[in-house]
This record gives structure tokens, sequence and C-alpha cells, in this order.
């Protein structure tokens, strides 16, 4: 058990400590929408480690909302729905780009899909480094380092 | 809970941290109590990073103020004058106070600015407006050596050869160079000769020296640092309590101060409160040898307010009707225009900004209400994020990237105080069990002359970048700063503190909060006030204390 006094710590949201597993399938379906978003926008996102920064930000979303674990069930159905009704590519450019998908609240399982997952994973996926496609030496959600001279972690005013 | 303590503070703010970490280096086994009305958040954890950063929602949001009432929703808070100033967001009413969520910017106050009305009162009759100014009881010079330790306890990273403002040490850390997205304002200001400087600001750096908070790792998500490198006072009263041998500290959360229990007129005896754990009507005391209000301008004023009993029949310290009173904060206007292009490509990269301008910020302009320029983090270029999920394809991004762009600078205004905006205790409770707020407000007949004045400035330094159509795009007089309402002067019919934050008849009661200032200058509060609470609790172990230990003493003798 945890040796930190938490009880009196208020929050909006009950905390899962304990992992609530994703399955394999769920998990190879959610790493192949990063994967299509990376591609999609021709995102830099590194070669290694990415795949397990992806997990690791499923679990904490599940960790503070329960109902991402459904969620990221929901997506996986809907991209396999698409990808019967239009193929591969046709489905995940109507997850991306279909103006109804951006219903609010989302209701509709794509809604879901589209504001709950791959918009977060969108998110991710810049601030894991995709972002540098764009030119950029930093952005939102990058850990970029230190302020270490000679160094310096985002694009200063003699790069411009 | 003991129902005496050595040092009870009311509030859990930078102010109480940092003067329960100054006296306990001095005396570790002193016994302090912090009392704070709102409870704790989880801080550095890395899930709830992620959160904000996916969704921008913040763990701390119900700490803040409701908004005023309308005819749609209850809200909180009453807002009366003809100047709506609104306090939803203006503060934290929670563990750690507003230091939770501020932005970190770290300023000094001008020399000038502790000589606000010795300055402007020849040419005063210039003005339309009654103003009610006082000059603070001691110049800039007695506050410069707290300043810098001020600076070294927050850990800002800044410019120590920046001529601004005189000072003696240098910042504990470098200053965050000037990013790719400052160059059109810098350009700008320098074409017009007009000063410009790093930002300070309450960012951890790397330093030889040991430290238990860690540098800042430019993740761009402020508000809620994964690493607490930004400056938190719940941080920092969280790392004295698991790090520091300090046995007497004890922190509060849930405690709902009601009023002051007097001992006669001119002693505190301790504070009668509601403890939330417990029960929402029972009544408690704590007494204490001595009493600081460290619980901002607007929970300080409010509980001397409230506090009446037969020797202070309008509240403590408020013979001279000034508690509440002179009410002023900062407007902050955001000023816009339009870019043809953004051939670099620039876009946000940081959380904070790293260019200022203080020109505008001198003696010279006092009279009409000095103001500084910021250029902030998200001034120019694309939200990737959001044209993304849009669902645009990559080569309309790609386009949008070096095409036209919107351009921002940012202001803020110093403004004066006057005798009829205040604010006092409303009939209900919030939603954090305190005392809600009324708010009486009334701009200036000056400010929307100054504001003309600013947008020609303004408009000057986007014509040099080359932008048009330079617009106020809002202005905000949000209460974040609110100030004055406690203020510090040479006499209790000029202020309610005197030059050592000490209520004017009470032997061992102080505030220290931005309603100690006397003036507020155009710059952030917050490390004026940290330098007031070092200052506070240097008078109080070298004075204070020391003379009760050798009382102590005598009389064993």
């Amino acid at each position: 058990m945890d040796n930190v006094i938490t009880y009196d710590v208020e929050t909006s949201y009950p905390y899962l400590d304990d992992d609530l597993q994703i399955d394999q399938r769920t998990f190879e379906a959610m790493w192949r929408l990063f994967c299509q978003i990376k591609d999609y926008w021709q995102l830099s996102v590194p070669e290694t480690g990415v795949k397990s920064q992806l997990l690791v930000f499923m679990q904490n979303r599940i960790k503070i909302d329960l109902n991402y674990y459904a969620d990221y069930k929901n997506a996986a159905k809907v991209i396999r729905e698409l990808t019967y009704q239009l193929g591969e590519q046709a489905a995940y450019e109507k997850l991306f780009t279909d103006p109804s998908a951006n219903l609010q609240p989302p209701t509709t399982h794509l809604a879901r899909a589209r504001q709950r997952v791959s918009n977060e994973f969108i998110t991710l996926a810049l601030a894991v480094g995709g972002f540098k496609t764009f030119g950029a030496k930093n952005a939102l959600g990058f850990i970029s380092g230190g302020n270490i001279k000679g160094q310096t972690p985002y694009r200063t005013i003699e790069e411009a | 809970m003991n129902n005496t303590t050595d040092v009870l503070i009311v509030g859990s703010g930078v102010a109480a941290a940092a003067i329960a970490q100054k006296v306990l280096e001095k005396d570790p086994h002193k016994k302090i109590t912090i009392l704070e009305a709102g409870s704790k958040v989880k801080m550095r954890d890395f899930a709830t990073h992620q959160n904000y950063l996916v969704t921008g929602n913040l763990p701390y949001e119900f700490c803040q103020d409701k908004a005023y009432p309308t005819k749609d929703s209850a809200g909180e808070n009453e807002s009366l004058g003809s100047t709506l100033l609104p306090m939803q967001g203006s503060r934290l009413m929670m563990y750690g106070g507003s230091t939770v969520h501020w932005g970190g910017w770290s300023f000094r106050l001008k020399p000038e600015d502790f000589k606000l009305k010795s300055n402007i009162e020849k040419h005063i009759n210039k003005l339309s407006g009654n103003y009610d100014l006082v000059d603070w009881p001691f110049d800039y010079d007695e506050l410069e050596s707290y300043y810098c330790e001020a600076e070294h306890y927050i850990g800002v990273s800044g410019d120590s050869h920046d001529p601004s403002v005189p000072r003696s040490k240098g910042y504990p850390y470098p200053a965050f160079p000037y990013t790719a997205e400052d160059k059109p304002a810098l350009d700008a200001l320098k074409v017009l000769n007009l000063q410009y400087s790093h930002m300070p600001i309450a960012r951890h750096g790397m330093s030889a020296s040991g430290s238990i908070h860690p540098p800042c790792q430019t993740t761009g998500t402020c508000k809620y640092c994964p690493f607490g490198a930004r400056y938190v006072a719940a941080n920092y009263i969280d790392d004295m309590m698991q790090y520091k041998d300090y046995p007497n500290l004890e922190v509060k959360t849930g405690i709902v101060v009601e009023s002051l229990i007097m001992s006669g007129k001119n002693k505190v005896k301790g504070v009668r409160f509601h403890d939330k754990n417990i029960s929402e009507t029972e009544s408690f005391e704590l007494h204490a040898h001595t009493v600081i209000l460290a619980a901002g301008a607007i929970e300080s004023s409010k509980l001397l307010l409230r506090s009446i009993d037969a020797h202070w029949p309008n509240g403590v310290g408020n013979d001279h009707d000034l508690v509440g009173r002179n009410l002023i904060t900062h407007p902050y206007m955001m000023f816009e225009a339009d870019l043809p292009e953004n051939p670099d490509g620039l876009m946000p990269e940081m959380d904070f900004p790293t260019l200022v301008s203080r020109h505008f910020d001198s003696e010279a302009q006092q009279l009409m209400g000095k103001y500084i320029i910021v250029n902030p983090s998200s001034s120019i270029g694309t939200r990737l994020a959001t044209e993304m999920q849009s669902g645009k394809p990559f080569s309309v991004i790609k386009d949008e990237i070096t095409g036209k762009s919107k351009i921002q600078l940012h202001v803020l205004i110093e403004i004066f105080s006057q005798y009829n905006n205040r604010l006092y205790n409303a009939s209900k409770r919030n939603h954090i069990g305190l005392v809600e707020t009324a708010i009486d407000f009334e701009q200036g007949p000056d400010f929307n002359p100054r504001i003309k004045q600013i947008q020609a400035d303004i408009e000057q330094i986007f014509a040099a970048m080359g932008a048009s159509n330079t617009r106020l795009k809002t202005i905000s007089w949000r209460a974040d700063h609110a100030a004055c309402t406690t203020r510090m002067a040479e006499s209790a019919n000029k202020g309610v503190v005197d030059k050592n934050l000490k209520v004017f008849d009470v032997d061992n009661l102080y505030v220290c909060s931005n309603g100690s200032f006397a003036t507020l200058g155009a710059v952030n509060p917050t490390l004026t006030l940290t330098s007031l609470a070092i200052r506070l609790a240097t008078h109080l172990n070298n004075h204070v204390f020391a003379h009760a230990q050798q009382t102590e003493v005598e009389e064993a003798v």
C-alpha cells in the first residue's frame, strides 16, 4: 500500500490506481489509428518508443476516466465497421474529416471515436514530436528539455 | 488540532509559504499553523498533465469563484458598480492559493512606484478623476534586498544585467532566450527605439547549487507543470512538510475562518473557525501569539470587516473606514492586428512569454497610468492540433502556417485608487464555504482617454512589424491583481497597516497580501508580495520573536 496519505486530496474524478488492462486487439487497433494519423498529416514522429508512450497515455486516460476503456473499444469497432464498408484508407479519412463527427456533444459512435480518441491521439502525436514536420523545435506537450546555454530547447530569435 | 499556536497564518499561498519557511529556517521548532479554506489537488501527476494537454481541463477549476449570478444561473458574488470586475478565474481558493495557476511573471516594482503620490500630486489636477493616493511608507531601496531573496526563493529565471530596475544581486537562473516568435515584436521595438527586456519568470533553471525543485523542461503546459518547475506554493509547503524537520508546522485544509477574536482593542487572541471536515456549523477557536492574514486582498479584507466587537464596531482595523476600500486591479488588454504573411512559419512553442517592454512603465508616464507590453507566447501562428482536428489536410495546414496571420500584443496598465471603489462581505456563502464578495467598482474618467493613447502606441508597433488593422480585441478587468484594500501607510487615517504590515493599533496582527500594497504599479504583484512576506518574517524573527523570547527568559529569571 502506498504510504503517502491522499484521502484529503480533493479530485474532480475518481482516480484508478490499479491498471485496467487494455486487451491486445484493442491496443493494436489504436496503434494502427495512431500510425494513420502520423501518415495522414506526414508527422515526424520518432521511430522508437512511441508505441509504449501510446500505451501509457491510454492507461493514464483510463486512470482518470474509466469511460476511456469503452471509448477505445468503441473506436476500434467504428474503424472496423468503416473499413468493412469503405476500405481502410477511406475509413480513416472519414474518421479524420467527416464533419458529422464534430457533433456536440458526441452522441454517435463515430463522434465519440473522433472526439474522445482520434482527436486526442492527434494532440499526442504532435506532443511526441510530430509538430517538427511544420518547422518548429518545441510545442505544447513536448518535453523539450532545460534552458541550457547553446542548447535552447525551442527556436530562438536567431533561428527565425 | 491543538487550540494554541505560536504563529497562525490564514491562507496557504505564496505569502504563507514564504513566511513559514523564513521563520522556520531561524527556529525550526516554531509552532506555525496554516489554515486554508480550500482543499488539496494532486500536483505533479503525469496522468493529470496529459488530461490537461488533450482536453484543456485543469484539475483545480472547481477552486475558482463561479461567474456572477445571471437570470439563468445562481452564480456567486455580487458586482454592484458600473464596471464589472469578474472574479471567476481571478484566484484559486485552495491549498497553494493562486500560485497554483499563476503565470510566474516576476517583476519588481520600479523606484517611482513607491512615490506615486509625491510624484504626481503637483499635476493631479490635469486628471478628471478623484483619486485617493498614498506613497509607500518606505522606498525601493528598503525592499531591494528582499526582492533579491524573493527571486531566489521562488526561482526566477531572468537577465541579471537588465537595466529596467536597480538590483544588487543577479537572478538565480539565466533568462530564457528570446523565442523566434518574439522576432516581429522585438524588431519593431528596436526600430522605434523602445526599451525591451527578457521576461523574468518563476521557472527553475539549471544550477550548480543543489535544489529539490526540478528545472523547467519547456513542456508548454505551465498551468499544470508535471515537474513542478514553476513556483507553486503547494509544492513548497509539501516540501517543508515532507523533507524538512519542522515538527511543529501544521497545515489544515477545509478550515473556514469566520472572525478574529480580540482580547481588548490592541491584541488579537486568535480566530474563530469552522472545520468543514467536522461540521459546517460548529464553531471552534484557535489561539495564537501572532496572527497573519495572508488570504489575498479580498479574503483578508473581508475577514477584518466581519470581525466586529465592542472595541472595533466597524471591523478590526477599520476605525477610519479604509478596509476594503481603494480597490484596484490591472486591466489586461489584448491588442491584435493582421500580418500579410508569416514567412518563418512562427507558431507557439512555449507557454510563457520571453519578451516584455517596460518602456512605458516609467516615471514620465506615471501621471497617465504606466503600462507594460508583453509579447504573449501565443502571439502569432497556427494552432496545429486545432487545424488537424478540424479535418484540414497536410497541404492546407502547411500553406496556412506561412500565410497571413493574426498577431497580438498584451498590455497591463496601472490605475489609481478611488475611495468609493471597494469590496465587502456579501450575505451568502460560496461553494467553498467562504462568505461571498460584493464588489462596488467604477473605472475612473481618465481610463478611456488613456486607452486611446495606448492603442495609438501599439498601432505604431504593429505598423513597424508590417501589421495592419490594429484593434483592441479584449479588455479584462478581472480581479487577478486586486490590491490596496488594506493598504500600507504612515498613519491610520491613510491606511490599514503600518510599514511592517502590522494592523494599526493591534500589536500582534499582520496583513500580508496584495491588499497591503500602497500602489500596484504596472506589473504583476507576486514577486513584490513575496518580498514583503520575507521582509515581514525577517521583522518577526529579529524584533518580535526575539523580543518575546528575551521577555520569557527575564520573567523566568
